[in-house]
């Protein structure tokens, strides 16, 4: 934020008025989001968690639709694996690429003690703080030879370590020492874990498949570790660590032991993530390695979720795993995909373009412009419009009279896929009324290629999405959703 | 004779073939305050990065309070007794001004992430203790940095600000040396002898003692007892102001007529 | 011991290295001016690779290679330095250049998002499965065939253009920086950014040259592996930019003739172990080469230590 240097009377920047009028001069987000944010800051921190726990409690009990009880399962465990990132990531800066490599480790740890595999089948409460200890020992080995150097070793030694633990576990069916002691298999392979135990306690155990039991032991174990976090956020760890994040040397300067305060955050993000490994074993019953490896997405997707909320932002670690989990699974379907895709832009158009004119200028213009190339291509071209719209209903009737349809939309659809990128991209360098105009061609070809490519292939597209999610959030809004902006004197 | 709170005995660092510290004696003793003056380069900054650990010396001994501090990591050096502040301020800029306080009483507090998660009685009674020293040691420095501001992030003070910040800071080490580096670097004049006295103030009331590297020639006049002039890395004169001032030594290093003559 | 075996191991190293010594020099160039990891740059690669293979399908068709080998090959590397080139000037004006000065894990994160954003988009146009340089039929023996040494080792000709194709273009590269007034501006870039900027030196062109440089190397590797190793696919960047990245590390990452030992490094250290040892292990091993240096020497085999500033 800078004020207008022309302006004699207004205050110098740094002198005290200066200072005095800058909760004025925070930059505040106009609209709902602006609301959601003012609401969300006034209300006190604890009660946002607790609002959170009672709603996630009731899940269950509204709905008893197995898919949405596993949704939310699968929710709960993103938001404990965002939860231990924002740890690492959050309040200690440290980018661990190999973060899933640990929630992994942690699934086949819990899956070797207590599955016919060796044909142990210890108790939970004897696995799980076990599993989880030493998930912990494992992140700082790793994170130990980088423990002088900057950052950016430990994230290439981390992104290493977790394409290792990938090659490693994949292949482990035949381990032999140098040649000595036998092929053992002790990973599975390809073929993994099979046939592991449910969580049992004491006798009691946890029915195959019950869902909703993991539900609530996944809720469980986030609330406690949610409510300890905001502990320690203000305790003397958490200010060391935001400390160090901010200015590690003069963290180091003023006391802390820098080093030791890394590797200690290192541990707790990995022991989190080997706990939501445990429960992620026993609720699927069937661990296996091409499901930890970059490939996935999983790394990606916590990451965007940790940075779509804030990162070292608490409630960000809920609203991000939420949001990014939800729409994920929305985006599974095409149908639903399409109304979140169309609803999506209305939206931004609706509260990005200023002024009015101009969005009903860019929206009439779209639509004329799809009905003019849709007539055209009918007429010159008749199998390009014959093809199959991917969804039914009122919506997909109407798109089909003015989205071109190739009856092969294939070759054509990944040009303008590309096209689209490159438009995109343009869009950023135009300025003005040229840039408005030109969002009317370009929003046409987003709509083709949707309709023909990004809809019909879901789970390429989820994955196209978070990458854009990431490298968009970084470069507008890199505090996320809940950080604050920040005014800084230069 | 006064204690000698620190003691350099013939320290020498050089980077690559640059020798930046050569043989320097340096001792600061109980409750005084000594400036380090010299021109640019003359390895002024490197010396607070030596003492404070960040640099290993080449050669030679450092001793604080009769023990040396020769292969200690700088946060134990921190422990010890001695704080520092930056040239360039480094600040928790995105934390509030009482936590950057209550930061740096790190190294004397003990509770761990366990206790601070079950709350025992003793984390919180230290809590309370951090809040307390903060408070006060932000106290200090009058109006300025009270009130709204101790909740207002860092970066939202103004520079003056922020380099008083950095001295709270320093002191809620329960440091027994401060090394002030710049103290009163980009101030206007009211605020630099507000920087003067306020140096004055932390020996009087606050009972440190002092290191400081200072450009501004009145306030070195006004707070030293002793004075110290480097010329690339070496000592060049000691004692009271009017006598390194007058040194013709000192004269020369400044107005650069010896650097002239030998290149 | 088996000498053939050795001296295969030993080509097939050299050959893997250079690959990885091309993708770690562009990595080494940014390093040295951004200090930014472009996880991106694996990618790139993969794209060179496609490219080459898309301009191999333009003329070789399903059978026939309608123009001499020679040729085709030129076609390939101009089409995969060109268009790798392009694409890493793309992604530093667009994902980058906003985050010069945001603090450290913006771009990285930004970097990673950029990455992801590559590969699943080559695998909604291109498809997840492996494409192979060898569908189409080579009509002149060059590429494919090979030669054996007097004592029975076999060497094929892309092990011989891998290995002859990489030294022209770091000799290139090394004339490049040493001998242009460009190059000279990137190694004062390097050195320190800001000076740079205040004596003259335009900072933006010398970014955007240094991406286009680097990103060019990646797509010639891409070629390179397209040639000997024949498979690409949209995640083939992946590991062959995490070996590259390994090597400038262990090289001394933001120092050229580094990434050039460091690449051969790891690929002599994964061929050798794959021969000698297992393949399961290789990764192992190349992990404990990276552990080693870090820990005996953190600024890599040819780098400087840094000295922190206060």
């Amino acid at each position: 934020m800078s004020t207008d240097p022309t302006d004699p009377n207004a205050p110098r920047v740094g002198v005290d008025e200066w200072v005095a009028s800058h909760e004025q001069r925070r930059t505040r987000r106009t609209g709902v989001l602006g609301v959601v944010e003012r609401e969300l800051e006034r209300l006190p921190r604890p009660a946002f968690y607790l609002g959170f726990g009672i709603a996630a409690a009731l899940l269950p009990a509204v709905s008893s639709n197995g898919y949405v009880i596993d949704v939310g399962l699968n929710t709960l465990l993103y938001m404990l694996l965002a939860l231990g990132l924002n740890i690492t990531v959050g309040y200690a800066g440290l980018l661990d690429l190999g973060y899933v490599a640990f929630y992994g480790f942690a699934a086949y740890g819990y899956a070797m003690l207590a599955s016919p595999k060796f044909g142990l089948h210890w108790d939970t409460l004897a696995v799980i703080p076990l599993v989880v200890i030493a998930t912990a020992l494992l992140g700082l080995l790793v994170a130990l030879p980088s423990r002088r150097l900057i950052g950016d070793y430990l994230a290439i030694v981390t992104l290493f370590f977790g394409e290792l633990f990938a090659t490693v576990y994949q292949n482990g069916e035949h381990v032999s020492l140098l040649g000595q002691f036998g092929a053992h298999d002790v990973t599975g392979g390809p073929n993994g874990i099979p046939n592991i135990d449910q969580f049992n306690v004491f006798g009691a155990r946890i029915g195959a498949l019950n869902y909703t039991a993991y539900y609530y032991v996944a809720l469980i174990f986030f609330m406690v570790l949610l409510f300890a976090m905001y502990l320690v956020d203000r305790s003397r760890t958490g200010r060391a660590w935001k400390s160090l994040r901010e200015d590690p040397l003069a963290a180091e300067l003023m006391g802390m032991p820098v080093n030791r305060l890394k590797l200690i955050a290192f541990a707790c993000g990995a022991g989190i993530a080997g706990l939501a490994g445990t429960i992620f074993a026993a609720a699927n019953t069937a661990v296996f390695a091409s499901e930890f490896d970059f490939t996935s997405g999983l790394l990606i997707i916590v990451y965007a979720m940790l940075i779509l909320g804030g990162a070292g932002s608490l409630g960000g670690v809920i609203i991000g795993a939420l949001v990014v989990n939800v729409s994920l699974e929305v985006l599974r379907s095409p149908g639903h995909a399409t109304w979140v895709f169309y609803v999506l832009i209305a939206g931004t158009l609706v509260a990005r373009m200023r002024p009015w004119r101009w969005l009903a200028v860019v929206v009439a213009g779209t639509a004329g412009f799809g009905f003019a190339v849709h007539a055209i291509v009918a007429a010159a071209w008749p199998r390009g419009v014959h093809g199959q719209a991917p969804i039914g209903g009122a919506l997909g009737t109407g798109l089909r009279h003015w989205v071109v349809l190739p009856s092969n939309p294939m070759t054509i659809g990944n040009v303008a896929f590309i096209c689209l990128v490159l438009t995109v991209l343009a869009l950023t360098l135009l300025h003005g009324w040229v840039q408005r105009l030109a969002m009317i061609p370009t929003l046409y070809l987003a709509a083709f290629v949707w309709e023909n490519r990004l809809a019909v292939e879901p789970s390429v597209t989820r994955l196209i999405l978070v990458g854009v999610i990431l490298i968009v959030l970084m470069n507008a809004r890199p505090q996320g959703l809940l950080g604050t902006s920040r005014v800084e004197i230069v | 004779m006064p204690e000698k709170l620190l003691e350099l005995r013939g320290i020498s660092k050089s980077f690559g073939g640059l020798q930046v510290i050569s043989e320097l004696d340096l001792h600061v003793d109980e409750g005084e305050i000594v400036s380090v003056i010299g021109p640019n380069g003359a390895g002024k900054t490197t010396l607070f990065n030596l003492v404070t650990g960040l640099y290993a010396p080449d050669a030679g001994d450092m001793l604080f309070a009769g023990e040396t501090l020769l292969g200690l990591e700088p946060h134990q050096i921190t422990a010890r007794g001695i704080a520092r502040t930056f040239q360039t301020l480094r600040l928790f800029l995105n934390m509030t001004v009482k936590e950057n306080v209550m930061a740096a009483a790190y190294s004397h507090t003990r509770a761990g992430i366990l206790r601070s998660v079950l709350r025992t009685p003793g984390m919180r009674r230290e809590a309370r203790e951090i809040e307390r020293l903060a408070e006060e040691k932000l106290s200090f420095f009058g109006q300025r940095l009270m009130g709204y501001r101790w909740d207002q992030p860092a970066f939202s003070l103004s520079y003056a600000n922020r380099r008083r910040l950095e001295i709270a800071r320093a002191t809620a080490t329960n440091a027994r040396l401060l090394l002030l580096d710049e103290p009163a670097a980009g101030m206007n004049p009211v605020e630099t002898h507000e920087i003067a006295e306020l140096i004055g103030r932390l020996r009087e009331e606050g009972g440190y003692t002092i290191l400081v590297i200072e450009h501004d020639m009145h306030v070195v006049e006004g707070i030293s007892d002793r004075v110290v002039a480097l010329d690339h890395g070496v000592k060049i004169a000691e004692g009271s102001f009017d006598e390194v001032a007058t040194d013709p030594r000192v004269v020369e290093a400044y107005l650069g007529t010896k650097a002239a003559a030998t290149k | 011991m088996n000498w053939n075996l050795f001296v295969t191991e030993l080509v097939a190293g050299i050959s893997h290295g250079s690959v990885y010594a091309l993708i770690a020099l562009g990595y080494s160039m940014v390093y040295g001016i951004l200090k930014l990891l472009n996880f991106a740059h694996g990618d790139v690669y993969m794209v060179g690779s496609f490219i080459g293979y898309g301009i191999l399908g333009v003329f070789g068709g399903a059978t026939n290679l309608s123009i001499p080998v020679w040729a085709l090959l030129t076609l390939m590397f101009l089409g995969a330095m060109l268009g790798g080139g392009l694409l890493g000037v793309m992604i530093e004006r667009f994902a980058y250049r906003r985050l010069r000065n945001a603090p450290r894990i913006a771009p990285l994160i930004t970097a990673l998002g950029v990455s992801f954003f590559l590969e699943n988009a080559a695998q909604l146009v291109l498809g997840a499965q492996y494409q192979s340089y060898n569908s189409f039929s080579w009509k002149s023996p060059i590429a494919f065939d090979h030669f054996s040494l007097p004592a029975g080792t076999v060497i094929s000709y892309a092990e011989v253009i891998i290995i002859v194709g990489t030294i022209v273009l770091v000799v290139a590269l090394t004339l490049f920086v040493q001998r242009t007034q460009l190059g000279k501006a990137m190694r004062a870039t390097s050195f320190d950014r800001e000076a740079a900027a205040m004596m003259g030196i335009d900072v933006d062109r010398v970014i955007v040259a240094t991406f286009f440089i680097g990103s060019a190397l990646a797509g010639a590797a891409g070629v390179f592996n397209g040639i000997e190793y024949q498979q690409v696919w949209p995640y083939m960047g992946f590991t062959a930019g995490l070996y590259a990245f390994i090597a400038a590390v262990v090289g001394g990452i933001g120092n050229l003739p580094g990434a050039v030992l460091g690449g051969l490094t790891i690929g002599l250290a994964q061929s050798f172990s794959i021969g000698y040892i297992s393949s399961t292990f290789s990764d192992a091993v190349v992990f404990a080469i990276l552990i080693a240096v870090m820990i005996v020497r953190p600024s890599g085999l040819l780098g400087r230590a840094a000295v922190s500033k206060v």
